[in-house]
């Protein structure tokens, strides 16, 4: 267990995780950012948030992903970043779980809003969040 | 210059009561920089509000911060106006004068059940796939009448975005949908000729 811990956060292994985490966030926020109206209409389908705030979380949303990514991948305020991507996982997390639970069937909007991938929100995706909110909480806890 | 460093910082040490040297202090090392990462998090969200203010401003196809007209989200500042909303006795009128085509955005099992009256479906959730086919259907020199479920159902101004981005001009959605049309006794027509008749009669 020693042995893993001292691996995990070794210099070398928290560079390459914060360019890893760093570019799935820039990756995903690109067709969020370019197609902001089908993003909402993404946001608007996981049914959590008031009509009022849907347009301005679907502005600002993919922006963080984006900068939280080019943080990590500079290497610049990883911590900061890391706690950035942990709370954004999370709610990518709970938004998921909730619309399973509630049966909604609808496009997970992770990396493409277009309607192109067909990617469902599902529990296999929860399962992926998982490991990149133990990558996001690393950086966050440890770089 | 490390010398002088050094010096710098034990003339500060000698001196803590003096502001000066304190601030001198600071300074040095480095805890101007030394910002908590909370602060840090809350510096990279204002640069992400600042990205999104800056581009969705200059985006032509951007959208408002808060809710279109009629409560609706997602809708390009540049559609807003292209995509205006009808409610049931406008689309009553414009049925009977058959002066537009109605587009069912449902999904096809309730298209099959019932539909408005020469309504042609084109489910949204498979737009992607249907929109080859589809779309020697709708001619663009016709108004279209788009409609889905009812309150709180997006596929129809989805579609009407979609269309209006294939270069369709008459384009027109039916507020509140199959909901408001049903309750204002709108005409409708179950299992349309051609489909398999297995369910006929049945609500």
């Amino acid at each position: 267990m020693g042995v893993i811990w001292r691996v995990v956060t070794h210099r070398i292994f928290l560079r390459v995780t914060g360019l890893v985490v760093g570019g799935i966030f820039v990756y995903a926020s690109w067709d969020k950012i370019t197609q902001a109206d089908r993003f909402a209409d993404v946001v608007h389908d996981y049914d959590m948030l008031a009509l009022v705030f849907i347009n301005a979380f679907a502005l600002i949303m993919p922006w963080a992903e984006l900068t939280v990514g080019a943080a990590l991948i500079i290497g610049v305020w990883r911590r900061a970043a890391g706690l950035m991507a942990t709370a954004m996982t999370v709610a990518f997390m709970i938004a998921i779980a909730q619309a399973e639970i509630r049966g909604l069937k609808i496009e997970c909007g992770c990396f493409d809003v277009s309607g192109m991938s067909g990617t469902e929100a599902s529990w296999g995706l929860f399962l992926r969040d998982i490991a990149l909110l133990l990558g996001s909480m690393l950086l966050w806890r440890r770089a | 210059m490390s010398g002088s460093l050094q010096d710098k910082q034990t003339s500060s040490q000698t001196c803590s009561c003096c502001p000066t040297g304190q601030g001198l202090k600071w300074l040095l090392r480095g805890a101007a920089l030394r910002v908590p990462h909370t602060l840090r998090a809350a510096c990279l969200l204002l640069v992400a509000l600042a990205g999104a203010a800056v581009y969705n401003a200059a985006n032509p196809m951007g959208i408002p911060w808060g809710p279109s007209p009629g409560g609706r989200v997602g809708i390009p500042r540049a559609f807003e106006s292209r995509l205006p909303q009808i409610d049931a006795a406008q689309a009553l009128v414009l049925q009977e004068a058959g002066d537009a085509l109605f587009v069912d955005s449902r999904d096809e099992e309730d298209y099959e059940r019932d539909h408005i009256g020469g309504a042609v479906n084109a489910p949204m959730r498979k737009w992607v796939e249907i929109w080859p086919d589809i779309e020697s259907e709708l001619p663009k020199n016709r108004l279209l009448v788009l409609y889905c479920y009812g309150a709180h159902c997006g596929l129809s101004t989805r579609q009407g975005k979609e269309l209006l981005r294939q270069g369709y001009d008459n384009v027109i959605v039916l507020d509140y949908g199959w909901a408001t049309w049903t309750e204002h006794g709108g005409p409708t027509v179950q299992h349309p000729d051609g489909h398999p008749g297995g369910e006929e009669g049945e609500d």
